[in-house]
């Protein structure tokens, strides 16, 4: 979508269309806090029910925001619960009291959907135990309120691994199966939300119910990727395999349209365990491959690496240094690329974090890394979904419009394995177009000691969120979703077809309202 | 005389945590109870929106000051001493301390010409270790022309800095006064690591575990079969350097450690103001079962000497002391 040139004392059109953010103005997505009407009467019914629900002002402050730092909003109270009981409970409360009820696990939305704009706000962390592993069917049942930290803690004490999951330890397992959850293996083994196969949900209603994708199958395509609309998921059985340390290899180029198309080589042709691309600047683009065994590093060495356009840290270097020769006045800029490649690269490979060269706890590694570099208190991570086909121009579009607001910015760009068509992709992360592997590109700038307002970062944000209008693209969901986006990026048929299912199952619409409907 | 002042000042302080919550996930507090508001996000995200110590108050005395959450902020809080200030703070505000609180010394204070021109001072702390134990050590360091037992270990010091509560500027000046011509301290008290070291610049501050591992034949009694116990604050108080320490350490030994994934040291909390009052409310108890969950180990090797009854109360494999290693 292109932005007019805009005449001196004439105001444009919004571009966001009128009838998609009500009662929302353009450039503030909070909706308006609610009001609290039958509170104490919900508040007396949960204590009568035994739920502990916590009103102090110091209980309710922690929770005033997510990650992104832009969206705050203050619950009126909390339920910390213990079990799917706890939950049931409330949910039942909440539909009699019309109360709001926010589901919240490690609160890394950036788009504020883990807010509670009043109303209860559900604190799932506090359900955090590990059930069961078990090695013959290579899964683990958890509830559902873990980091994925803590189960990977658990699971390695068995030598065991989870499959994928963000590259972020403090997202919880519940969290991430509502959102997607995609690692750097997700071109080979999927997003986390397809590695589970059962859950245990309480409805928006109250029922706890078992779901598979045999026994309750709608209920179960419904929350995955469901954003919390369907359900809380309290437990989840998960895949995991054996735990292994895994080698990595980086490739830089200059051209970021190369470096996706190795990218899409590298996934199409199951070339590597680990793929992704991370940039420094617009001409310092890494692409970093890794591997789980030993075997499939030669593999790549012999079948695939003479295919890979990038060069090695030296030839790339040499040449990084003959440009900048060439083009003085931009010392600058070689001088973050310098400072970048001196603090960020030695934090992959931290000596305690290694044995014989590989990388052990990758997670760790990487979620540090995140954390160190490009977590703040403001958090601005805008994002696109494509198929193959459009992804490279949609990164471009997406990086031109980086350009235009930030100095610095880093995109990361993975792949996601999809396992057919599967319901739950529906109005999700997953574009409606994309076969066998789909494509996302997160556009995060450098927020860090810098000073922009929050209308910056909006405007930011919209721009990004416009190319996928225009495209017919989604949205990844790193950085969320934005509501005034929900209809103008998906068929009006589709949404309303999910608000129909969405009053269905929550009559009373208190279930993470204002996120997607 | 070296200068005094209490306690290092925060690099940065809660006005800076983001609430990303990795300093949730390191500890132990947050592990037994599950609540988020007994943790540092918590207190630092509360006090963001102007919330008052007094009003965290049972999350600030919930604190064990493991350290652990230091080393894991990645906005680089200097977590530890935010939490001793908001005591501090706290201690000014209420009337009524907690019943663990320690009681200020009104003892003389002891000048200490034995340890004088030792090369190696043993400040052996409240660490409960015995004469004998304690001879053993400095015949470990080089015997005792080299090394001498502090008999101003400055515990009281440490149990102050703990509590928050305020320093006397004449006990610390003849507390360190003893420790002048001293290039090595060996400090039980992991809580005074950090403040020694700012205090006397230019001195080794080492942890039992770090002076005695350094003994070749120490460290090649342990094995694959170990499961070694970090003392966690002194480890945390320098963990740039001591996280590479260990590694080396477990890597040549092949022995288990009570380190997370994130290489912080999982506390027992045993040597907290809380536990010395009572172990069990402390939950030291639930964090050595976290930390046995899963091991398949032969014995257990503890820096620190009051962890020695806390993993014998939950398990029948044997527990020494790291001096006990020959
Ligand atoms: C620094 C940073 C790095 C990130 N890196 C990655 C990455 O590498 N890969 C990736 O995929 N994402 C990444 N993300 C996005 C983030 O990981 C996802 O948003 C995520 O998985 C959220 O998990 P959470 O526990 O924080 O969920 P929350 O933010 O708490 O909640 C997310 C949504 O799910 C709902 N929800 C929460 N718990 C439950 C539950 N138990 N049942 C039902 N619904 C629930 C909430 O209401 C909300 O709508 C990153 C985000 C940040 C800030
Ligand atoms: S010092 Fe230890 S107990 Fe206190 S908040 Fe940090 S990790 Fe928790
Ligand atoms: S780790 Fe640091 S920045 Fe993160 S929540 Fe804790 S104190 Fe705040």
């Amino acid at each position: 979508m292109k932005i007019p040139i805009i005449e001196r004392g004439f105001i444009p059109p919004d571009p966001v269309a009128p009838d998609s953010l009500k009662g929302i103005p353009r450039q503030q997505t909070n909706p308006v806090r609610w009001k609290g009407d039958s509170w104490q009467d919900f508040v007396d019914h949960l204590k009568a029910d035994g739920v502990i629900i916590r009103q102090e002002r110091s209980e309710c402050a922690v929770f005033d925001t997510d990650s992104g730092g832009l969206a705050y909003g203050l619950p009126h109270g909390i339920v910390r619960p213990n079990s799917a009981e706890d939950i049931s409970k409330t949910l039942k409360a909440a539909q009699t009291y019309k109360v709001p009820v926010t589901t919240r696990g490690g609160g890394l939305t950036t788009e504020g959907e883990s807010v509670a704009f009043g109303g209860l706000l559900l604190d799932m962390t506090s359900m955090n135990n590990v059930l069961e592993i078990n090695q013959e069917t290579m899964t683990v049942r958890t509830e559902a309120g873990i980091f994925w930290h803590q189960l990977a803690e658990m699971l390695r004490r068995d030598g065991m691994d989870y499959l994928s999951a963000p590259l972020n330890l403090t997202a919880s397992v519940g969290g991430t199966l509502g959102v997607g959850g995609i690692d750097v293996n997700s071109p080979r083994l999927g997003c986390s939300a397809d590695q589970a196969v059962a859950l245990q949900v309480v409805t928006p209603t109250g029922e706890i119910v078992e779901c598979s994708e045999t026994e309750n199958p709608e209920l179960m395509e419904r929350v995955l990727l469901g954003y919390g609309q369907f359900g809380v998921i309290t437990e989840a059985t998960l895949k995991i395999r054996k735990f292994s340390p895994i080698t990595m290899k980086y490739f830089y180029y200059s051209s970021l349209r190369t470096a996706i198309e190795d990218l899409q080589f590298i996934a199409k042709e199951d070339a590597a365990d680990y793929c992704g691309i991370l940039t420094i600047i617009d001409r310092a683009i890494t692409l970093l491959v890794a591997f789980d065994s030993d075997e499939r590093e030669k593999e790549f060495n012999e079948r695939w690496r003479k295919k890979m356009r990038g060069h090695g840290e030296i030839g790339f270097g040499i040449r990084m240094a003959l440009h900048y020769l060439l083009h003085p006045w931009r010392f600058k800029e070689a001088l973050y690329i310098i400072g970048r490649r001196l603090t960020l690269f030695p934090e992959f490979s931290r000596t305690e974090f290694m044995r014989d060269n590989k990388i052990v706890d990758r997670t760790v590694v990487f979620s540090r890394a995140v954390w160190k570099y490009w977590g703040g208190r403001q958090m601005v991570i805008p994002d696109l979904s494509a198929k193959a086909e459009k992804f490279a121009e949609a990164v471009e579009r997406g990086n031109a419009v980086c350009r235009k607001y930030f100095k610095y910015y880093t995109l990361y760009c993975v792949g996601i394995k999809l396992r057919g068509r599967l319901p739950r992709y529906e109005m999700s992360c997953i574009p409606a177009d994309a076969s066998d592997i789909a494509y996302g590109c997160e556009f995060e700038p450098m927020l860090k000691d810098m000073d922009y307002s929050r209308d910056h970062l909006q405007a930011f944000k919209n721009e990004i969120y416009d190319i996928g209008v225009d495209m017919g693209l989604s949205y990844y969901r790193f950085g969320g979703m934005m509501k005034g986006y929900i209809r103008r990026v998906f068929p009006d048929e589709v949404v309303d077809r999910h608000l129909a299912m969405k009053r269905e199952a929550d009559p009373a619409m208190i279930l993470n309202p204002d996120v997607i409907f | 005389m070296p200068k005094t002042k209490s306690i290092k000042k925060n690099k940065k302080g809660y006005e800076s945590c983001s609430g990303c919550g990795v300093c949730l996930l390191v500890c132990p507090q947050w592990r037994r109870t599950s609540s988020m508001s007994v943790t540092r996000k918590a207190r630092a995200r509360a006090m963001q929106a102007g919330v008052l110590p007094e009003e965290i108050a049972s999350s600030i005395d919930a604190c064990l000051v493991c350290g652990s959450c230091e080393p894991a902020c990645p906005e680089e809080i200097s977590i530890t001493s935010m939490n001793i200030e908001q005591r501090i703070r706290l201690n000014r505000a209420r009337s009524k301390y907690p019943s663990w609180y320690p009681v200020p010394l009104k003892k003389a204070f002891i000048s200490d010409n034995s340890i004088l021109r030792r090369s190696t001072i043993v400040l052996a702390g409240g660490s409960g270790l015995g004469q004998k134990t304690c001879e053993h050590i400095i015949n470990l360091l080089g015997g005792s022309k080299k090394a001498g037992l502090a008999a101003d270990d400055g515990r009281d010091i440490a149990a102050l800095i703990e509590a928050g509560m305020v320093l006397d500027d004449e006990r610390i000046k003849y507390f360190l006064n003893n420790l002048r011509y001293a290039d090595t301290l060996v400090v039980a008290e992991g809580i005074l690591h950090l403040p020694l070291r700012e205090w006397l610049p230019g001195k080794k501050i080492k942890g039992f575990g770090e002076a005695l591992m350094d003994i070749r034949a120490i460290r090649r009694s342990l094995g694959p079969e170990d499961m070694y116990i970090i003392e966690s604050r002194g480890y945390h108080s320098d963990f740039e350097r001591l996280v590479k320490y260990y590694d080396r350490l477990r890597h040549e030994t092949g022995c288990q450690m009570n380190l997370d994934l994130q290489r912080i040291a999982i506390p027992t909390g045993a040597s907290s103001l809380q536990a010395r009052h009572n172990i069990e409310t402390a939950g030291c108890l639930e964090h050595a079962k976290w930390i046995m969950k899963g091991r398949r180990v032969k014995r257990i090797v503890v820096e620190d000497f009051a962890d020695i009854k806390v993993f014998q109360l939950i398990t029948d494999i044997p527990v020494i002391h790291i001096s006990g290693l020959i």
